[in-house]
């Protein structure tokens, strides 16, 4: 079974496009919060979001591209630009039906279903253009990638909601390792959108101005948005190219509560799956891992149980760990594509990125925090967390080129 | 691909809920389809929606078969899904009373949709514009997330190994077949409750009126055929119980069919000013890649279960792309022809009838070609309109105990 190598890394975010102007954003613990401009905020008593400024999709995006995509797939093929320039991959390298995409996301186009719906209500049926119609649709969002590299195989999307990025980075992984590809180009993109962000402003999960993962003062999370895609090659396509690889994407978990559609369950039963299953299927054991890039959203009830987890599967050893959602909040499909980007990085640098806004020490909470600055540290597997709406968990281990021992085949549906 | 059994079958479609109603109506014939399509469908206010045609499931009560209480909050997507779940995992023996007969954590479930609820939507959109974004029903909000009705399957039937939800518009459902194979290959689950759903709103009937795609008024449709001027809306869901061989064999389940092959393919239209299109290309290399992952030969296909829905030149370019890769006198069927086009369930739906030829039910109506009394493979076919198609090959399980 082959390895699977990350050869290269794009992001759209509230910190900066591409990897370097992110990284060092992460690295200097920058907040991405700031007044929502994309909408109206009044009435809502919430106001701030992660929201990604200065996005002008023709600076990425060819002028037929731009008039196809809504702002979701377009931070997505974005982001997708900058991953492949950044792996190096020439275009008939790329191109071919040995490459798949697999893309997640929460809503998908929701900024296009929110204007037909917002011109069907208002203005009437007859308002509603039909060409526009055919933009929604979360199955677009891996159709725009292959067609802007000529990709040939399979292409799915993946709403798995908070924990989309690792779901799609995982089962991208595995296509590669059962041979069903060389290449996949995958990660999620999220946008912010008023409808959304009314929802969990009623949900009562939104914080005034400030995300504090794992405070005891903690109010909840700051809504963001993004795209973090990485280019996944297989050990002999990546080898055969003389491509440089970045880091090795390792095991992963992938659990479902089957608990509460919004809530985790109070002791982490899939959440503890997922983290265990990512380690033992990486060949390591919980003493080998370095570093854990939690989910963290700054919400009651997810820190309060991922710490739980995240001590149950350590025991008394003090894992650094952290949530980068004090700097760019929940960017909900996304966010585990932009964590996976930095575990990428942390693995590449030996730098834990910060859990910013870390105040007041809570015993529920019990972690060796990685607080309000960056620090740097051995790096040679990491983990990234995720949990989301519906109870479903996903952890993905990244580590050094070569550090895991080589992968177990399949099972054949061993007994 | 690696066979993998299927054990049960568990459906909610306009002709009947369960494999057994869906069977006697299937074996009834094209005189059926005559009523499904007939009448206003309730789904579908008569003051915005004049004159719809569309295949509801009329006698549709998730009541019946999941009791009284905590269905308030659940959207007509998410009752769909759980019913069929339930049907499907008594079926194939995974649940006995209610009870599991293989671990929760060792069942997952692998679903899929191509619109998602659009019900719940538009329902907060209506709430947020019309009135004030204040007033989102916080219980009913999480409906809109695409994931939320598969995360209350695994709620209701407790089904904790990994649960996906795949979005590939029509292809939907036959790739989720890919995704469990892959994460029972993994081990991560002995076995996946694997399908789709869509739910019929007035939203979506509205939007592919407006695409001038329906055979509405005058305009008649009849799938997989040149005088077809439309397609017709069903809605539905359909899940079938994959399972690892050890996994069917150590319980003694009945193996009705095993998935032995898979193919998907992608390719884009000349231009670039062109979103929506079909490729015979893709249609064809993934029936290919099918059978070469089955290791089996065109002459091997007894049957296609094709995607044809009535819109003239994506049926034209799927047959196409069949001939190419399994010659001009392959029996092809047109199921949609019976149901309409169900979207994210179709590829479950289609493999259930699939399901059904191989027990002996007629396969109507046909499009090309003559099917043999007895088949043993069946191509299931998904077409989307992105350029997109999968194939899947089912084998009969007689066969399948044969080999």
């Amino acid at each position: 079974m082959s390895r699977v190598y990350v050869t290269g890394l794009g992001v759209v975010s509230s910190l900066g496009f591409g990897r370097g102007a992110y990284w060092k954003s992460v690295v200097e613990g920058r907040s991405g919060f700031a007044p929502i401009e994309g909408f109206d905020t009044s009435g809502f008593d919430r106001s701030v979001a992660g929201e990604v400024k200065g996005f002008n999709a023709r600076d990425f995006l060819t002028a037929a591209e731009a008039r196809r995509t809504g702002r979701c797939s377009a931070f997505a093929l974005a982001a997708a630009r900058m991953a492949v320039e950044d792996s190096g991959l020439l275009p008939r390298e790329v191109a071919g039906e040995r490459t798949s995409v697999i893309i997640g996301t929460t809503m998908g186009e929701a900024d296009v279903i929110g204007e037909l719906e917002q011109t069907w209500i208002r203005r009437g049926l007859g308002a509603v253009s039909p060409s526009r119609l055919p933009l929604y649709g979360s199955t677009l969002l891996p159709i725009h990638l292959a067609r802007a590299f000529g990709a040939r195989g399979m292409v799915q999307t993946l709403p798995a909601a908070c924990a989309a990025g690792n779901y799609s980075i995982a089962f991208a992984a595995d296509l590669i390792r059962s041979g069903r590809a060389d290449v996949v180009i995958t990660g999620a993109s999220e946008l912010l959108q008023k409808l959304q962000f009314a929802g969990f402003v009623r949900l009562g999960a939104v914080a005034p101005d400030r995300c504090q993962p794992f405070d005891k003062n903690r109010k909840g999370l700051i809504i963001g948005e993004g795209a973090g895609i990485m280019v996944l090659e297989s050990e002999a396509h990546a080898v055969r190219r003389n491509a440089t690889p970045m880091a090795e994407v390792g095991g992963s978990g992938l659990a479902c509560d089957a608990h509460h559609i919004t809530r985790p369950h109070p002791e982490g039963t899939g959440s503890l799956l997922a983290m265990r299953e990512a380690i033992s299927r990486s060949g390591v054991t919980p003493d080998e891992i370095d570093f854990v890039n939690a989910h963290g959203t700054g919400t009651h009830a997810n820190d309060k149980v991922e710490s739980l987890v995240i001590r149950e599967v350590f025991g008394d050893r003090p894992v650094p760990v952290s949530s980068m959602k004090g700097m760019l909040g929940h960017c909900m499909g996304a966010a585990s594509a932009l964590e996976a980007v930095a575990c990428v990085l942390t693995v590449q640098t030996g730098i834990y990125p910060p859990t910013m806004s870390y105040e007041t020490p809570d015993p529920e909470c019990a972690l060796n925090l990685v607080a309000n600055r960056s620090a740097t540290g051995k790096a040679e597997i990491v983990l990234n967390n995720s949990l989301a709406f519906g109870g479903y968990d996903a952890v993905v281990a990244f580590a050094k080129p070569g550090r895991l021992p080589y992968p177990a085949p399949a099972s054949s549906f061993s007994q | 691909m690696r066979p993998c059994a299927i054990t049960g079958v568990g459906l909610v479609s306009p002709i009947g809920v369960g494999y057994d109603a869906f069977c006697r109506a299937l074996a009834a014939g094209t005189d059926d389809s005559q009523r499904v399509f007939r009448g206003h469908p309730t789904l579908l206010n008569p003051e915005r929606v004049a004159d719809p045609v569309a295949a509801e499931c009329y006698d549709f009560d998730a009541k019946k078969y999941l009791g009284e209480k905590g269905l308030r909050n659940f959207d007509r997507l998410t009752k769909f899904l759980i019913v069929s779940a339930k049907l499907a995992l008594e079926h194939s023996g995974l649940k006995r009373d209610g009870v599991h007969q293989v671990p929760p954590d060792r069942i997952g479930l692998c679903s899929a949709t191509a619109y998602g609820s659009l019900e719940a939507i538009t329902e907060a959109a209506h709430v947020a514009e019309l009135e004030d974004p204040r007033f989102l029903n916080p219980n009913r909000f999480p409906n809109t997330v695409i994931n939320a009705a598969a995360g209350y399957v695994s709620i209701w039937e407790d089904l904790r190994a990994p649960n996906v939800t795949v979005v590939d518009g029509n292809c939907g459902a036959l790739d989720a077949v890919l995704s469990s194979e892959t994460h029972l290959l993994y081990g991560r689950a002995d076995a996946f409750v694997v399908g789709g759903g869509e739910a019929l709103s007035e939203p979506l009937y509205l939007a592919f009126r407006k695409l001038d795609v329906l055979a509405e008024g005058s305009r008649i449709s009849v799938p997989g055929r040149r005088e077809s001027q439309g397609m017709l809306l069903g809605e539905g869901a359909a899940y079938l119980c994959l399972e690892t061989p050890q996994s069917a064999h150590r319980r003694g389940a009945n193996v009705r069919a095993e998935v032995v092959g898979y193919g998907n393919a992608f390719e884009p239209p000349d231009s670039e000013a062109v979103l929506v299109h079909v490729s015979a290309l893709s249609v064809d290399r993934a029936i290919r890649m099918a059978l070469a992952d089955a290791g089996l030969r065109a002459q091997d296909i007894d049957i296609v279960a094709s995607a044809a829905s009535g819109i003239p030149h994506f049926d034209a370019a799927e047959l196409v792309g069949v001939e190419a890769a399994l010659g001009p006198h392959i029996a092809v069927a047109a199921p949609k022809a019976i149901f309409g086009e169900t979207f994210g369930a179709a590829g479950g739906l289609a493999m259930a009838c699939a399901l059904a030829w191989f027990d002996g039910v007629r396969v109507a109506p046909l499009v090309t070609g003559k099917a043999p009394a007895n088949p043993r493979h069946i191509v299931v076919l998904a077409v989307g309109y992105y350029g997109n198609a999968t194939a899947v090959i089912l084998r009969h399980g007689e066969a399948a105990r044969a080999s």
